[in-house]
């Protein structure tokens, strides 16, 4: 069977990459309407900093991913169009390493049915919808994605789409990680008579659970999760410990079509004196699952370190989430300065309170308490003329906190503090009339002491050819917490890709 | 959970049904020229064909559209004539006299040394065959017969209407409501010459006040390799002095409330990383408010707002500043990156015709600019001094037609004083309506030695509303 896929897969890539696909890539007109086909072809890499010593690492290469996407709408009329996405991904590594001795021995090679092809159909049908415009109302119907917030980089009011973050942190394309669903949204446009109040702007957004997909978060063991399996130690003893496993994971899903997974949006939108206001409200189920261990003796391996490895039996179910919010974003004229350069900020500003969240906790049961989780960014253009005469470096910070109302006072939400904190910083220029874009992003978890930093520059040869070398550093001061336990996966990251369009 | 969403989805049903039902059916059609048009009838490269005669505007606008938009031509030219206090064509010949219509090679260059002299520095660099750095040389150019220009039989009625009514402060800066409709300053003279022609192109209708527009845009390398290739579409609203499309005046009551002056969105088809990008702006008239920018990044599939005065950052992988677009767009306040304005020439020039036909091409070899015509315009020579030493340029020189107030080229200085970025456009011209649109243009970043050459088809679209330029584009059409 994997052969049979890997010969289908460098058929359909041989097929699609010849030079007859660039014919796919321009603006036609069909029935006197336009047609836009655009896609890319991008071959990723990675290659581990660290030596493979450690259980979780593995030395040398630790992805090869081709990504295949080609996208196209066509209107129909000027109030009706159709917008259709597909994508095709591969991890070639799995190949590459089938044979290798540490690749097998550490179970890596056993994550090949979750990492080594996205080929279910909702991974390959990106997006399917159809947006209908008449008047002053608009309805998309189909697989699509609804964006809520303001935050880079983490999510907070943007809680619909699921997220695909399986492979990790490294450079991955926006398509590869959100994950569109089948959703029914509404917006109504009304043209208000103030004119401190512009265009007002109502919107539903039904998820009718035509087929539930969660979020495809990092899975815990090699045997799952791969290369970015992160490094969890439980204590058996004084002295012993085992690594934690993939989980045997009992996992209740709201099925296809019943109302249980059934999920409503609400949002209006308008823009109050330069400033982008909206209001939101989501009743749904959260995207991540919440599970508690079963009192039954645990399934375990050996490492070839001669540790043990668990693999905790656990059941689990995606809780309700409801929450209501607020975002803002203004461009602040009066912060500008000359010295710098003369560009105001953009501050961004988000933030909601959800009622009655579930948590995990460390005594193995499950609460409900409410929160509220908040960020605040700016985005900030200045002259540093010795650093880049001729480009503004774009300076990006943002501020997130999570607050758990209530907070238990004899025990722990795992993972969670009472009050949880996160930064961002993104510094970004371009040289060479837009061609050379260096950047750093940094992303320190202050409750956990934790940082991923990501070192990268991006080439545009031309439009079409584009070439990307990163380095991402990964780092944590408490053991089993935030980014610690992906310590050992620092990487250094290549990417080509071709885009047609 | 379960009966809200039952309700909500039998709502949605509902009415989805019903707007369906009731739906007067699909909104007025939007006549426009495709884009599979605009290639079909002018490919990028080695292409002589005349779109604007194969594609003329009576061809794209229902008739009785047409027929409101077109006007007497001699009318117009008689008024027109009346309003500036001469004819082109009276004011020309008097350099080198000796370049006559006819069509003239560089092989020409050392028998008529007054072509050196009729053309500005920049333009007679580029009268050479194509070849590296840049695209766009000439090697071959025929001279016509100067022709008299005129805006639209109701601009030029605007104008007269509100003759002398436009005021300058002290300073040289226009207090706005002095300002109705029409050019402003049609015989500019007196202590603030030179703002006055500004205002005359801050002001004037070059971009039509409902305009539709295609955009086709290459890049090219120092060694003339294809870089980049976008196609947008734009659409664009006059909100303040509208004077030939209706309504009059302020577009609206907001506009006017806000001090609105334009609007305009535009949406990315090409290249892939900008394949479903929409920017909205909208321009005010106050001194201190700044553009407001919105743009859908397709990636995030978000509206973001974008600071206003972001307005100096390169557009992505063209030559041009979005200070620079349309040849010069900067909004003119003593608050924010003053000039000094100084008139340093009023002489006539060779510079690229207006076109009537579109006939003009690059070439792929050497990405020769052919079939160009030149005329003999009479011109200002504008230099603008930027009194901020943090902006981009230290000084901007605009060449600019006497007759329409139109910048045929702008040549940026950086802070240094070197030639950073120039931008030179062929305007089309379209008679019966006095009406004109860029066509093809050069932008040249003389310190990054990268260029951009474009073909631009733009026409009238009385369908342009609200809606085409602002949040409602950003949704609807983004991705």
């Amino acid at each position: 069977m994997p052969c049979r896929k890997a010969f289908l897969t460098i058929l359909i890539l041989y097929v699609l990459a010849t030079p007859g696909l660039s014919a796919l890539a321009e603006t036609y007109s069909v029935n006197d309407r336009p047609l836009n086909l655009v896609g890319y072809l991008t071959q990723g890499s990675a290659f581990s900093l660290s030596n493979g010593k450690y259980y979780d690492t593995e030395a040398g290469w630790q992805s090869a991913i081709t990504t295949l996407l080609i996208e196209g709408d066509y209107r129909f009329t000027d109030n009706l169009k159709v917008y259709g996405a597909g994508m095709f991904l591969v991890d070639w590594i799995y190949d590459a390493k089938s044979d290798a001795g540490s690749w097998n021995d550490k179970l890596f090679s056993r994550s090949r049915s979750e990492l080594y092809m996205d080929d279910r159909y909702w991974q390959m049908l990106k997006e399917a919808h159809v947006t209908w415009t008449p008047g002053n109302f608009l309805f998309r119907l189909g697989k699509q994605i609804v964006s809520w917030g303001e935050t880079d980089g983490f999510r907070l009011m943007d809680q619909i789409n699921p997220l695909d973050q399986r492979r990790g942190f490294a450079d991955v394309e926006f398509e590869s990680t959100i994950i569109p669903i089948w959703l029914i949204r509404t917006e109504y446009h009304t043209d208000v008579p103030w004119n401190w109040l512009t265009d007002l702007r109502f919107e539903a957004v039904l998820n009718p659970n035509a087929d539930f997909i969660p979020n495809q978060p990092i899975k815990l063991g090699n045997d799952q999760g791969g290369i970015w399996a992160p490094n969890i130690l439980v204590p058996l003893g004084p002295d012993t410990r085992a690594y934690l496993g993939s989980p045997d994971l009992d996992l209740r899903k709201p099925s296809a079509w019943s109302p249980d997974g059934m999920e409503l949006g609400l949002r209006i939108r308008g823009t109050i004196q330069d400033s982008i206001i909206t209001l939101n409200y989501f009743k749904g189920i959260d995207n991540d699952y919440v599970a508690t261990s079963l009192p039954i003796q645990p399934r375990t391996d050996v490492a070839p370190d001669g540790r043990l490895v668990i693999h905790p039996a656990m059941k689990g179910y995606y809780p309700d989430l409801q929450f209501a919010g607020i975002t803002f974003s203004r461009d602040l004229q009066s912060v500008q300065s000359s010295f710098l350069g003369g560009v105001a900020p953009v501050v961004r500003m988000e933030g909601f309170y959800a009622f009655d969240s579930t948590f995990a906790n460390d005594i193995n049961a499950l609460e409900k308490h409410n929160e509220l989780r908040w960020s605040l960014g700016l985005d900030w253009k200045v002259k540093i003329s010795w650093l880049n005469p001729r480009a503004f470096v774009a300076i990006s910070p943002q501020f997130y906190h999570r607050k758990i109302i209530d907070y238990p006072s004899d025990h722990e939400l795992t993972g969670l503090d009472a009050d949880n904190y996160m930064t961002t910083l993104m510094v970004k220029t371009s040289y060479l009339n837009g061609k050379l874009t260096p950047s750093i992003f940094w992303m320190r978890d202050v409750t956990t002491q934790s940082d991923m930093y990501r070192y990268q520059i991006d080439y545009q040869y031309t439009n079409n050819w584009i070439f990307k070398i990163g380095a991402l550093v990964l780092d944590g001061n408490i053991e089993g917490k935030g980014f610690q336990v992906f310590e050992h996966k620092d990487q250094v990251y290549f990417s080509v890709s071709y885009r047609w369009g | 959970m379960k009966n809200n969403s039952r309700i909500m989805a039998a709502l949605l049903v509902t009415g989805l049904t019903l707007v369906f039902l009731t739906s007067p059916g699909l909104t007025e059609e939007e006549y426009r020229l495709t884009f599979d048009q605009f290639e079909q009838a002018k490919a990028f490269y080695d292409d002589p064909r005349p779109i604007l005669k194969e594609w003329p505007w009576k061809r794209i606008l229902p008739a009785e559209v047409y027929r409101k938009l077109t006007y007497d031509k001699t009318a117009m030219k008689n008024g027109w004539a009346e309003l500036v206090g001469f004819r082109a064509p009276e004011l020309v010949n008097r350099i080198a006299p000796e370049i006559k219509p006819g069509k003239y090679s560089c092989a020409d260059k050392e028998k008529y040394p007054g072509l050196k002299e009729l053309m500005w520095p920049t333009m007679y660099e580029r009268f050479k065959p194509g070849g590296p750095p840049y695209p766009g040389n000439f090697s071959a150019f025929e001279v016509v017969p100067t022709k008299q220009y005129y805006p639209a039989m109701p601009i030029i009625a605007a104008t007269m209407k509100h003759l002398d009514q436009a005021k300058l402060d002290d300073q040289g800066y226009l207090i706005e409501n002095t300002y109705t409709a029409g050019l402003p300053f049609p015989q500019p003279g007196g202590k603030h010459k030179p703002q006055q022609i500004v205002y005359n192109w801050v002001k004037g209708y070059l971009s039509l006040e409902n305009l539709y527009m295609l955009q086709q845009l290459k890049g090219y390398t120092a060694g003339l390799k294809e870089d980049f290739d976008s196609k947008a579409v734009y659409w664009a609203l006059r909100l303040q002095a509208r004077a030939y499309m209706a309504p009059d005046g302020w577009y609206d009551p907001r506009s006017q409330a806000n001090g609105e002056v334009k609007a305009f969105a535009m949406q990315y088809l090409t290249p892939r990383d900008l394949y479903g990008n929409v920017i909205t702006a909208t321009m005010y008239q106050g001194w201190n408010d700044y553009d407001q920018f919105m743009i859908y990044l397709a990636a995030l599939r978000r509206v973001r707002k974008l600071s206003g005065t972001d307005t100096q950052d390169a557009v992505a992988g063209m030559d041009v500043i979005y200070e620079d677009s349309g040849m010069w767009s900067q909004k003119i306040t003593p608050e924010k990156h003053p000039y000094r304005y100084n008139i340093i020439a009023d002489r006539e020039y060779l510079v690229p015709a207006y076109t009537e036909d579109g006939a003009e091409y690059l070439g792929k070899h050497g990405l020769e600019w052919h079939n160009l015509k030149f005329e003999r315009r009479p011109c200002y020579v504008l230099e603008m001094t930027q009194l901020d030493k943090s902006y981009v340029y230290g000084k901007r020189i605009a060449y600019i037609d006497k007759e329409t107030f139109h910048i045929l080229e702008i040549d940026n200085y950086d802070q240094k004083g070197r030639l950073y970025r120039t931008q030179t456009t062929i305007w089309a011209w379209h008679p019966e309506f006095g009406s004109y649109g860029m066509w093809q243009t050069l932008l040249i970043d003389h310190l990054d030695q990268h260029a951009t050459w474009g073909m631009v088809y733009g026409h009238p679209a009385t369908w342009i509303n609200r809606k085409h330029v602002g949040m409602r584009q950003l949704i609807e059409t983004g991705k």
